[in-house]
């Protein structure tokens, strides 16, 4: 190893130059491979955030995916309570709302919860509601911001607008008790939350006791494919997924990231087999008489090819380890663009970096690393020894 | 034992489409301790001559024995074990590794035979210390004259004690003063018990050999 790192210094700017290309081709491969799996696993994440592995929703749709809603939540949560192997249950209401911030409106999404039952929002200022806080309001960072609210003030909700007279057909004075992260919100996105009942109120949705989505968290042991199936067969009018299934209709959606990923996975490992194939190549045309020396004083022709084969394994090495420092800073840059598409939750991530990715990264690089040396080191074990010092000598 | 029993050599190889005869039936032998000077002019076919009783190319026909073991029958494996061990190359370009110290081209065949590194270490120093480098061992190959770059050669070519000592043009590249200790160091060698074979154009180098062979056209003369 030492004989050939000496030996890639001898032409410091080529081997800096190669090293440099191995590196941005292995960032690009480590990039792809945290791609091609990253946002599906950060999609699982984010759904598994408060440990819920069920999702129900109105029949034929997906949660939050429409406008579509399920009645009689309280009937429905209690009947959900008993089934086997069911152990919290946590219905949520999503509407779209506005606050009053001087004599303007500005609008706002609201989630209604049950604060003890919740599979939406992490507290990250000031309190949680309690059971019975009818009063109290949960802001997003970015709603605290347009509405002009800190905790403690009192903010003014208004509900569904009649679009005739431009006047509010319900409005409630809530108490800022806490700024909350979302974990479903798009960057920026402005979201409030009540009780289930106050957020009813506000959507009109109060009498036929209405919510968009129900999350189910599962008792340990317990297996959920068997409960979410027990659940399509008692709840046909509802939509039953659980997160593995949630994730299976994603990768469906995001099929094409995985095959672009795995096409520019591709050429970048073929120029990495190209770039050091390519250097090590002119290194032995190069090197031959050194090379023809070597087998005639007695080096075998085994050694002369292990010897080739270490030089690009050094520098596979070298330019994957820059590479994987270099892959990490663009795909940081990369998910910074991406994550920031509107309609996107801010949580989900397209470039996760899991050791699992930097090892498959890795290993594909140096196995593309001693397969790029094979051909200059079989070039160099057929030199022929006579010929070659002949004509060295002319 | 004789040392090598070359018999009827003949080395014909392509050359655009035409047939050329490097060697046209050579016979040689060599004696224990014996110093011998191949001589003639260029394209007689001594270089020839001399990589294939080195067994670094084969003869058309003819055989080589060296140390009573036959070239020809011998696979690439044990044929380079054979160089290893029992020849020593010393070359007219010198040919050192330029990454390598003089001691770690020294270390090198010893290396490749096997032998410890404490060992190859201090019978490396030993060699350079004889051929009058001992204070440029840790120097690389390229921060040495031509002089020096060819003593480490010939240190190197004596690592593993080789029955034979094969010198192509070994002054080839030198000037006259530095190509005299070169032919002083051969001389001690070979008062050494070094039996050694040269191929030369030097006059004063063939001078110094105890038998001289001369070549033309691809035949002793």
């Amino acid at each position: 190893m030492s004989t050939a790192l000496r030996n890639l210094s001898r032409h410091p700017l080529r081997s800096g130059l190669a090293l440099l290309g191995i590196a941005v081709t292995a960032a690009l491969l480590l990039d792809m491979v945290m791609l091609s799996g990253g946002i599906e696993r950060s999609f699982e994440r984010m759904l598994l955030g408060r440990g819920f592995q069920i999702r129900l929703a109105p029949r034929g749709t997906l949660p939050f995916d429409t406008e579509a809603t399920i009645p009689g939540m309280s009937a429905l949560a209690a009947r959900l309570r008993q089934e086997p192997g069911v152990e919290v249950v946590a219905p949520i209401l999503g509407a779209s709302l506005h606050a009053r911030r001087g004599d303007s409106l500005v609008t706002l999404f609201g989630y209604g919860v049950d604060p003890r039952a919740q599979a939406m929002y992490q507290l990250q200022r000031g309190r949680d509601l309690e059971r019975d806080d009818s009063a109290g309001v949960l802001l997003s960072g970015a709603a605290a911001r347009v509405i002009g609210a800190a905790i403690g003030d009192t903010v003014t909700v208004v509900g569904q607008l009649d679009p005739q007279l431009a006047a509010a057909r319900m409005e409630r004075r809530l108490v800022v008790r806490g700024e909350v992260r979302w974990f479903y919100d798009y960057q920026g996105q402005a979201s409030i939350g009540t009780l289930l009942p106050v957020m009813q109120d506000l959507a009109r949705q109060r009498t036929t006791d209405r919510v968009s989505a129900v999350a189910i968290r599962i008792r340990e042991g317990m297996s959920v494919p068997a409960v979410a199936r027990r659940m399509r067969a008692e709840y046909p009018s509802l939509e039953v997924n659980s997160v593995e299934d949630l994730v299976a209709q994603f990768r469906q959606r995001l099929v094409y990231f995985r095959q672009l990923s795995y096409i520019l996975g591709t050429i970048s490992l073929a120029v990495t087999v190209l770039l050091i194939g390519t250097l090590l190549t002119i290194t032995v045309n190069e090197r031959l008489g050194e090379i023809a020396t070597l087998r005639a004083i007695g080096v075998q022709r085994s050694r002369v090819v292990a010897l080739m084969v270490a030089e690009g394994a050094v520098l596979t090495l070298i330019g994957t380890v820059l590479g994987i420092g270099l892959g990490l800073v663009t795909a940081r840059y990369l998910d910074r663009i991406l994550t920031s598409f509107p309609g996107l939750p801010a949580a989900i991530s397209f470039f996760v970096p899991e050791s699992s990715s930097l090892a498959t990264a890795a290993v594909v690089l140096l196995a593309s690393g001693l397969l790029a040396g094979t051909y200059p080191a079989w070039l160099a074990a057929r030199t022929p020894i006579a010929e070659t010092l002949r004509s060295e000598a002319t | 034992m004789r040392v090598l029993v070359a018999r009827d050599l003949r080395k014909d190889y392509p050359l655009y489409g035409e047939t050329v005869h490097a060697l046209r039936g050579v016979s040689l032998t060599v004696e224990p301790g014996e110093y011998l000077a191949i001589v003639g002019p260029s394209g007689c076919g001594k270089s020839t001559l001399l990589q294939l009783i080195g067994g670094i190319d084969t003869p058309s026909s003819g055989t080589v024995e060296l140390m009573g073991t036959r070239l020809d029958g011998l696979s690439d494996r044990q044929l380079t074990w054979l160089r290893l061990t029992r020849i020593g190359f010393v070359f007219q370009r010198f040919h050192l590794l330029p990454v390598l110290t003089a001691l770690e081209n020294v270390e090198l065949p010893m290396a490749e035979a096997g032998v410890g590194k404490a060992g190859r270490k201090a019978r490396a120093r030993e060699l350079l210390e004889y051929v009058g480098l001992g204070a440029r061992v840790r120097h690389r190959a390229t921060q040495l004259s031509g002089g020096e770059m060819q003593r480490v050669a010939i240190a190197r070519a004596l690592a593993n004690r080789p029955a034979l000592l094969l010198a192509d043009e070994p002054t080839g590249e030198l000037d006259a003063a530095t190509g005299a200790e070169i032919l002083a160091l051969f001389r001690r060698l070979n008062a050494d018990g070094v039996t050694l074979v040269v191929v030369t154009h030097d006059e004063r180098l063939a001078a110094e050999a105890r038998r001289v062979v001369p070549m033309l056209d691809g035949r002793v003369v």
